[in-house]
């Protein structure tokens, strides 16, 4: 099986999953005597089971077809560098600025956020510069902070800076 | 209709609003202009700033934002050779030659002033036809709803991109995650697990956000630290005079420009397919129909006036579901119905009939802001160019940051925050996966739109399904519906589609 189709296998399993947890779910919602509040969700979950089916099922037949045109295109175009782990590393740093967003506060998360992504995404070869860095968080969180406070009456959680 | 469009002015040409609109369509430019900003962005970061403002003040700026952001892919397209929005990607065929020859200026100048003249056309036959729209849709029932709501949702999720099982696939799952919270119709809570943020649903905007805005930034991690960034060109403005092209160049693309104008319109009006499809659509048209269609794609600035004229004229064409039935064409429009609702606007037939001076004021919006944006993307092209150079891993960070402002700011709670993280990564689940976001979108909107009037529908005849077929409007949108699935199975059984079916599925 070629690595094309090993990923829309995934593709298929992953609809599949997600469309049958969906569908005993729909299963549990109180009703189901006649037309109520489960019919459509019921009927959504079986159209999904069978998207999701087909898809998988479409990973096995388009085997063939994925083999011929790879032989007739040897030059692909460059795969692009890809890497999970900043992507882990980002997603981890949104997580806890989420989770602390309520008890730190606002100005103070948002800094920190800002200063770690920053470092966290820097183009490969380009300079972390620290300094810089914090500058633009610091002033950044601190006029977001501001003008929705003054300007446009959101009161963002000040948490520890509650002045 | 005269004076409510003069009232519309009245309201527009105060200098509060205009000052809004001014710095509304700078700020769609450079969303516009930078590769992997889009009007949707632009609109979603933005909405959160007119939550206090009156729906008038508000409203305007949000078109302000819609028209310079549909309008501004046109400088990378040009300048880069990369489109920043799907709907500039023919630009790039001819503008990037024109580029190359050193005719830079010309090419953003034909692109401005055919980009201008695109949305005015646009937005003149939105007036128009607009209110005559809604007075047939004032008569619309449920099933008429339900199966305009059905038609759409097949359109879109078997035009986009990828596998139809896929956009199908996506479509459905929008309505699936539209189904958690109070049932329409006997009020069930369903999917809520006892949480009590659910009962209302999700926010029809932190799903935007979280699928448009913060999936982008998830996306920007995975390859962004190794990707290779391209200059800018630099462009001389010296001995410029007027656009950067002659009036005998003007004259000899107007067939081109009304041809591509209403293919623009037409493409807008269809729910579903927008500026992404019209541009690439009219640029193979203009081909066809040239003199000398060899020279397209080596810089001739038909191209560049095929596809901006076309993109532009979606705006009013795409605009037209939105105010006459509520029913968004795009992820552009579907997010500015955020912006009606936001600020207790509720679109549909009845918008024209309570809401009269209020909807004159957008349509002068919308004009007005077309005229900023010819003046302010021209002589304003170097400040952009500079724009384009802000380097991402700042940019995009700052970006989220303001999406969890955009969020908590709706009402004030941090759910709405976890809420856009759960539909970021979920749409960058979808990016992965190759499946397209727009269905999601647009099946998350009409989902509830649909399951109320098909029960509403089923009430009123006493739960016979035959009612919505003996209806004769909805029994037409249904077939339609029918048959543009059967059409898209046959054109992908048969090995080749036309040019229109492969135009249709870029």
């Amino acid at each position: 099986m070629t690595t094309a189709n090993k990923k829309e296998l995934t593709i298929g399993v992953a609809m599949l999953g997600a469309s049958i947890a969906y569908l005993v779910m729909a299963y549990r919602v109180p009703g189901h005597d006649g037309i109520d509040a489960a019919t459509v969700p019921t009927l959504l979950a079986i159209l999904l089971c069978l998207l999701g089916l087909l898809q998988t099922l479409s990973a096995f037949t388009r085997h063939a077809q994925a083999a011929e045109s790879s032989s007739d295109t040897p030059d692909q175009p460059k795969p692009t560098v890809t890497e999970p782990l900043t992507v882990l590393k980002t997603l981890g740093l949104i997580l806890l600025y989420v989770v602390l967003l309520g008890p730190v506060g606002f100005p103070i998360m948002t800094a920190i956020y800002l200063y770690l992504q920053f470092i966290v995404l820097t183009p490969v070869g380009h300079k972390i510069r620290h300094l810089l860095y914090v500058v633009i968080a610091v002033v950044t969180s601190g006029v977001i902070y501001l003008l929705f406070r003054e300007a446009f009456d959101l009161l963002l959680p000040a948490g520890l800076l509650n002045f | 209709m005269l004076d409510l469009l003069q009232q519309g002015f009245g309201a527009v040409f105060s200098l509060n609003i205009m000052l809004l609109m001014l710095g509304g369509v700078a700020v769609g430019i450079v969303f516009g202009a930078v590769p992997g900003l889009s009007a949707t962005m632009a609109v979603a970061l933005c909405l959160p700033l007119t939550f206090t403002m009156g729906p008038q003040a508000g409203l305007s700026l949000l078109v302000a934002l819609f028209v310079g952001a549909t309008s501004g892919g046109l400088i990378s397209a040009i300048l880069l050779k990369i489109p920043g929005t799907p709907s500039s990607i023919a630009t790039v065929f001819d503008g990037g030659p024109l580029m190359e020859q050193g005719l830079g200026v010309k090419a953003l100048g034909v692109g401005i002033v055919f980009s201008f003249l695109g949305t005015i056309f646009s937005i003149i036959a939105l007036m128009f036809i607009a209110p005559q729209l809604a007075k047939v849709a004032l008569s619309f029932g449920p099933h008429e709803y339900f199966a305009i709501a059905v038609f759409s949702l097949t359109l879109i999720a078997t035009l986009s991109a990828g596998s139809m099982v896929k956009g199908l696939f996506a479509g459905t799952l929008g309505i699936a995650v539209s189904t958690v919270g109070i049932a329409p119709v006997e009020a069930v809570r369903r999917f809520t697990f006892g949480v009590s943020e659910l009962n209302g649903g999700f926010s029809m905007l932190t799903v935007m956000i979280g699928m448009f805005a913060v999936a982008e930034v998830i996306k920007l991690a995975e390859t962004g630290r190794h990707a290779v960034r391209s200059k800018a060109g630099s462009v001389s403005m010296k001995d410029i005079k007027g656009f950067g092209f002659s009036l005998k160049e003007f004259r000899q693309e107007l067939p081109n420009a009304s041809r591509s104008g209403l293919i623009g319109l037409a493409v807008g009006i269809l729910p579903g397919i927008g500026a992404g499809t019209s541009n690439l659509l009219s640029y193979i048209v203009a081909k066809k129909r040239a003199k000398q269609p060899e020279t397209y794609g080596k810089g001739n600035i038909g191209g560049v006036v095929a596809s901006e004229t076309a993109n532009n004229a979606g705006i009013g064409g795409a605009m037209m579901p939105l105010m006459t039935l509520g029913i968004p064409g795009d992820t552009t429009t579907a997010i500015l119905l955020g912006g009606f609702l936001i600020h207790g606007i509720q679109p549909g037939p009845l918008l024209f009939i309570s809401q009269g001076p209020l909807v004159y004021t957008i349509f002068a919006a919308l004009l007005v802001a077309s005229v900023m944006m010819l003046f302010m993307e021209f002589y304003g092209l170097r400040l952009f160019i500079k724009l384009l150079d802000v380097p991402k891993h700042i940019l995009l960070p700052i970006i989220l940051v303001l999406c969890v402002v955009g969020a908590f700011g709706l009402s004030s709670r941090l759910f709405d925050v976890w809420s856009i993280l759960l539909f970021g990564v979920l749409g960058y689940g979808f990016v992965k996966a190759g499946m397209p976001v727009a269905p999601f979108i647009i099946g998350f909107i009409l989902g509830p739109m649909a399951e109320t009037n098909l029960r509403r529908g089923l009430m009123l005849s006493d739960g016979n399904f035959a009612s919505f077929f003996t209806n004769p409007i909805a029994a037409t949108f249904l077939g339609l519906a029918l048959a543009f699935v059967l059409w898209q199975l046959y054109s992908a059984v048969r090995p080749r589609g036309g040019v229109l079916g492969q135009a249709l599925r870029t």
